[in-house]
């Protein structure tokens, strides 16, 4: 947000509250709550600057959130609306223990990892990226997952993928404990390979 | 025009020929009815549509005089906000002929939009916890219902709400913190 529109003091003496608004403008409030909301904001142009911001939070959500560049659990629906409207999603799947070829096109937009695995047994689920040689770069902690899904969909940074030069991820999904300590759900390799122009390496910043 | 004169007084003034009052109410009532616009109609085109109706039809009862309550005339306003998004929903025919007819010569410039640095917000959003970014993405993405999230992660809708409401109150503070 600008300096602008950083947190002032609010001079309306009823103001809605920021969580409000954002639930007001994402359609989830009942239609009596929404009412009351409707008769305040068209008294008070305060509370309708502190909409415009709310509106500009959740519709630079919603572009990041379309633009592919996270990093993120998601699940199976999201892709299929990705697909449904119109994103080129790529996918793998590469089974536990195994691995798999893969790489990035220049008009791609999603980059997604199915990673199947039983998940029953475990009350934590952290994914953990590595290098090729096995060491730990990321940890995604107590990720999302539902015990019956079998499968953890993990959306990849498709900048990141685009730019990256050809080389080995290992992820690997791991049960945490806090008395058995970590057990090892499932690893997977995926060896990728570079097929847009660029460097053949990271280059140092 | 004296932009201090209360809602009642404009009102009154229009219901008298004062071209100048009615500058004024449209001015003032123009951002509002944009937000309900952008609200119920979700996009930018259409909202400035509908501030041009509500606004003809506003001026329209107040020249003539139809505001029994001048001191009620935001609520007035409202009303005719939910009347139009009711009638643009049943006829797009009527929308398009109400548009020709009348062009564009009554919407103000619209209210300006906060500017949001976007890397940040994608810094910020990367900085939450695995679970809240899932929620904010597949909230966000299309919409999704707490229902709809909550089945994904096994999960109560009202947890989903508080994770929700919790991850973007941490955005807000985020944004706040850095810009």
């Amino acid at each position: 947000m600008t300096p602008q529109h950083r947190r002032r003091p609010i001079a309306c003496s009823n103001p809605v509250e920021a969580d409000v608004l954002m639930d007001y403008w994402l359609a989830l409030l009942p239609s009596s709550s929404e009412e009351t909301v409707e008769e305040h904001l068209v008294t008070c142009d305060e509370c309708g600057d502190r909409l415009r911001e709310a509106i500009a939070l959740a519709e630079g959500l919603r572009t990041l959130a379309r633009s592919g560049s996270l990093q993120v659990v998601i699940s199976d629906e999201f892709v299929k609306h990705a697909a449904e409207s119109g994103q080129r999603v790529r996918a793998y799947a590469p089974p536990p223990g195994g691995s798999v070829q893969c790489t990035v096109a220049a008009d791609d937009d999603l980059l997604v990892a199915r990673l199947a695995a039983d998940l029953s047994s475990a009350t934590r689920v952290d994914l953990s990226w590595c290098t090729g040689e096995g060491i730990e770069f990321l940890r995604m902690a107590d990720i999302p997952v539902r015990g019956d899904a079998g499968t953890v969909i993990c959306q990849q940074s498709i900048t990141m993928a685009k730019a990256s030069p050809s080389n080995t991820l290992i992820a690997r999904l791991v049960a945490v404990d806090a008395e058995e300590g970590e057990r090892l759900l499932g690893e997977y390799a995926f060896h990728h390979t570079r097929t847009i122009p660029g460097p053949g390496r990271w280059e140092p910043s | 025009m004296n932009v201090e004169l209360s809602n009642a007084d404009l009102a009154l003034r229009i219901s008298q020929g004062d071209q100048e009052a009615e500058a004024e109410v449209c001015r003032r009532m123009a951002p509002r009815i944009q937000l309900y616009g952008l609200r119920h109609l979700r996009s930018s085109s259409a909202a400035d549509d509908l501030v041009q109706q509500v606004l003809l039809t506003m001026l329209e009862a107040l020249r003539a005089g139809r505001l029994r309550d001048s001191d009620r005339l935001p609520q007035f306003v409202l009303g005719i906000c939910r009347m139009t998004v009711l009638g643009l929903r049943r006829s797009a025919r009527r929308q398009e002929r109400l548009l020709v007819e009348f062009g564009s010569d009554l919407v103000p410039d619209p209210a300006p939009s906060p500017m949001l640095d976007d890397d940040q917000l994608a810094r910020c959003v990367q900085s939450l916890k695995e679970r809240e970014r899932s929620v904010v993405v597949l909230t966000f993405y299309n919409e999704q219902t707490a229902a709809e999230t909550a089945a994904f992660l096994a999960l109560s809708e009202s947890n989903v709400r508080v994770i929700r409401y919790r991850a973007i109150r941490q955005l807000r503070t985020c944004m706040e913190s850095t810009s």
